[in-house]
């Protein structure tokens, strides 16, 4: 046999090997999309490419936010690199040229090469040669695979070759690991931070959208929650924490557990933004901007304290706006020791208040007013139903724009209350109170007397409370109540979806005689689909 | 603060248990209320009045949580008083199930505390004077 012979054997079988090898790779790499963290997946990737390439180190180094350094993320061999947090900058050494260049750099032997890492620690572990290659996904450097011998060898275009196909599907799964924590931070946000569903309140009507920025990375801190603070009335929130990503999503998260704490303990708008900030002072986290709201659900007065964010908007029934600008004070984490005042609105039946984060009405380019003005032509043209107003809101403001930051905004309207009202009540004993007041309001709306709303509260609150205690039970259940006005008589009809049962205990029993007393007329129709007590009295006017 | 529907002070005035109910009474607070209501009055007292010039609102609960106490405290020879401003919402609601026929209401605290006494007076237990 020659010598050449012998070679091409030595060629052929290497080849063979090397098919072997790729198909290890392969099936490393696929089955590396099992793995959702990066770390668990690149030391997964690391052993493997050690063992195909016969080398005694590995490492990957990831391009940081900015593009400037190279971070040590995960190696074999070279663990210390790792812990130690190494930078290399990009450009210079070893692997900054991988990165700089894109293309891959072999280093035969160390100890007489023109190119030097910079990290001490290969000479200290005594490798001897390299190859590296750039991590490439899109044309976009996001990193750098190297692979180091502790013996003097010579990497061959086969070993290059086979490296840098590990970098492309590492580079892949790099990639898509990341787009998935993306994702699941979204995700999280959505989920967890932002309500599941606005609670319903009878004369209430609420809606609201979150819209993330088209950039998955701005993922931020915008937030809306809805606290309903006991017997008789509720709490709004919008606020927007400084900056994006995780860290400006648990912040946000901090805070909005924060608020809803102390909006069940303190007394005052004002007073619980100034809590809130004393918290976030105690932080020093970053920065961020609240609007918290309280409204009484009998007067429907409500309660304003801001801390740097925009102005609330109020749109009243009859199409005029108005910012609530008369009370405020600096962003959270601003400026230390701050108190917070509260401006008093009280809304009147068919208004709605608009909150919203700064993404509905910061453009690039254009002054904040200009875009107040936006929003107040949009909200008072758009639909008057708090669902398509906030659709029409949002889709209307950001109507051929990439959002660039994320985007919050909640609506909450108060019922009219004309000849005709319609509410649904949920079957639970705490909504009578709110049920009763807000058919005393209309009642006094339609010009009865006193006397007629008290007529009204007692009948259709024992109403009520026969749905919640006969129809319903402990399981959630909705009472629909509809009052109308037909020639000075007013008539409310009350309708559950249950068919009542026999008294529990005999006292509870006194409902229909207490409404009779009241009313000039009550009937009860029980029916298969659910009973409706109909009640009926002629308002007493002028009397 | 948590607004609440109704707040129920208690006061004991030497064997007399004074409960003010201030605020609306609805199913949604009447078993806590009667709960601490009857849990406040000691064996050793000898009347309940119950104080509802400050409540606003009261429904058929409300209603049946007087009627069970009045009966719960005629079983223990206790009195219940109630005191009940004429003409208000509460009133008015009080005289459509005829409470007065069950139970004693007066139209001022003072009346109600003095009517007290009074039985006490012409009662059987004035010995220990």
């Amino acid at each position: 046999m020659t010598p050449d012979q012998t070679n091409q054997e030595e060629r052929a079988a290497a080849a063979a090997d090397a098919v072997i090898r790729l198909e290890d790779v392969q099936r490393v790499t696929e089955s590396a999309l099992a793995y959702l963290d990066l770390d668990d997946l690149l030391r997964e990737l690391l052993d493997r490419v050690t063992d195909i390439l016969e080398t005694d180190t590995a490492a990957v180094l990831l391009i940081e936010e900015g593009g400037r350094t190279l971070a040590a993320r995960a190696a074999k061999g070279l663990e210390e690199e790792v812990e130690r947090g190494f930078r290399v900058p990009v450009g210079r050494g070893f692997a900054g040229r991988v990165a700089f260049t894109r293309e891959p750099v072999v280093i035969a032997d160390l100890d007489q090469a023109a190119i030097q890492p910079v990290n001490p620690l290969f000479h200290e572990k005594g490798v001897r040669s390299l190859l590296g290659v750039p991590l490439v996904v899109e044309g976009e450097v996001i990193g750098v695979l190297h692979v180091g011998s502790l013996t003097p060898r010579e990497f061959h275009d086969g070993d290059i070759e086979l490296l840098q196909l590990v970098a492309n599907r590492v580079a892949l799964s790099i990639e898509r690991s990341r787009l998935m924590v993306q994702g699941q931070i979204a995700a999280t946000l959505q989920r967890s931070l932002l309500p599941r569903q606005l609670p319903q309140v009878p004369g209430l009507r609420m809606a609201a959208r979150y819209l993330p920025a088209a950039d998955d990375s701005a993922v931020g801190g915008d937030w809306y929650d809805v606290i309903e603070l006991g017997d008789n009335s509720i709490g709004f929130v919008i606020g927007d924490v400084a900056g994006h990503g995780m860290a400006a999503a648990t912040f946000m998260g901090q805070l909005r557990s924060a608020i809803r704490a102390y909006a069940l303990d303190t007394d005052g708008a004002g007073a619980v933004i100034t809590k809130l900030a004393e918290f976030s002072d105690r932080m020093e986290t970053r920065m961020a901007t609240v609007v918290y709201a309280t409204l009484n659900l009998s007067t429907w007065g409500v309660r304003i304290a801001r801390a740097g964010h925009p102005y609330p908007l109020l749109l009243r029934a009859d199409g005029s706006t108005e910012f609530l600008s008369d009370a405020g004070g600096p962003p959270l984490g601003a400026v230390g020791g701050q108190t917070y005042n509260e401006q008093a609105v009280t809304l009147l039946p068919g208004d709605t208040l608009v909150l919203y984060t700064d993404g509905l009405i910061e453009r690039r380019g254009s002054q904040l007013s200009e875009g107040e003005a936006a929003l107040a032509e949009v909200a008072s043209t758009a639909p008057d139903e708090p669902e398509l107003k906030c659709q029409a809101i949002t889709t209307r403001l950001t109507e051929g724009l990439t959002i660039a930051d994320d985007i919050a905004i909640l609506t909450v309207q108060t019922v009219g209350l004309d000849e005709l009202l319609e509410v649904e009540v949920p079957a639970e004993p705490s909504q009578l109170a709110t049920a009763r007041h807000l058919i005393r309001r209309w009642v006094e709306a339609n010009q009865g007397t006193d006397d007629d709303c008290a007529a009204f509260a007692i009948a259709v609150s024992e109403a009520c409370a026969n749905s919640i205690e006969h129809a319903y039970g402990p399981r959630d259940g909705i009472v629909h109540v509809r009052a109308s006005l037909v020639d000075g008589e007013a008539e409310v009809t009350i309708r559950d979806r249950g068919k009542w049962r026999e008294p529990r205990d005999s006292n509870r029993g006194k409902g229909i005689p207490m409404m009779e007393e009241f009313m000039d007329d009550v009937s009860v129709e029980p029916t298969e689909k659910g009973t409706t007590v109909k009640l009926v009295r002629r308002l007493r006017e002028g009397r | 603060m948590r607004p609440q529907l109704a707040l129920l002070s208690l006061e004991t005035q030497g064997d007399i248990e004074l409960a003010r109910v201030a605020g609306e009474v609805d199913a949604s607070n009447v078993d806590d209320l009667s709960q601490r209501l009857l849990e406040a009055v000691p064996n050793r007292a000898r009347a309940l009045v119950l104080d509802l010039s400050e409540t606003s609102y009261i429904d058929s609960s409300g209603i049946s949580l007087i009627f069970d106490a009045a009966a719960r405290l005629r079983n223990r020879r206790q009195q219940l008083r109630l005191v009940v401003t004429p003409r208000s919402f509460v009133g008015e609601v009080l005289a459509a199930v005829s409470m007065e026929r069950s139970v004693a209401i007066d139209a001022a605290l003072d009346d109600a505390l003095r009517a007290v006494g009074d039985s006490d007076g012409s009662g059987g237990s004035d010995g220990l004077d």
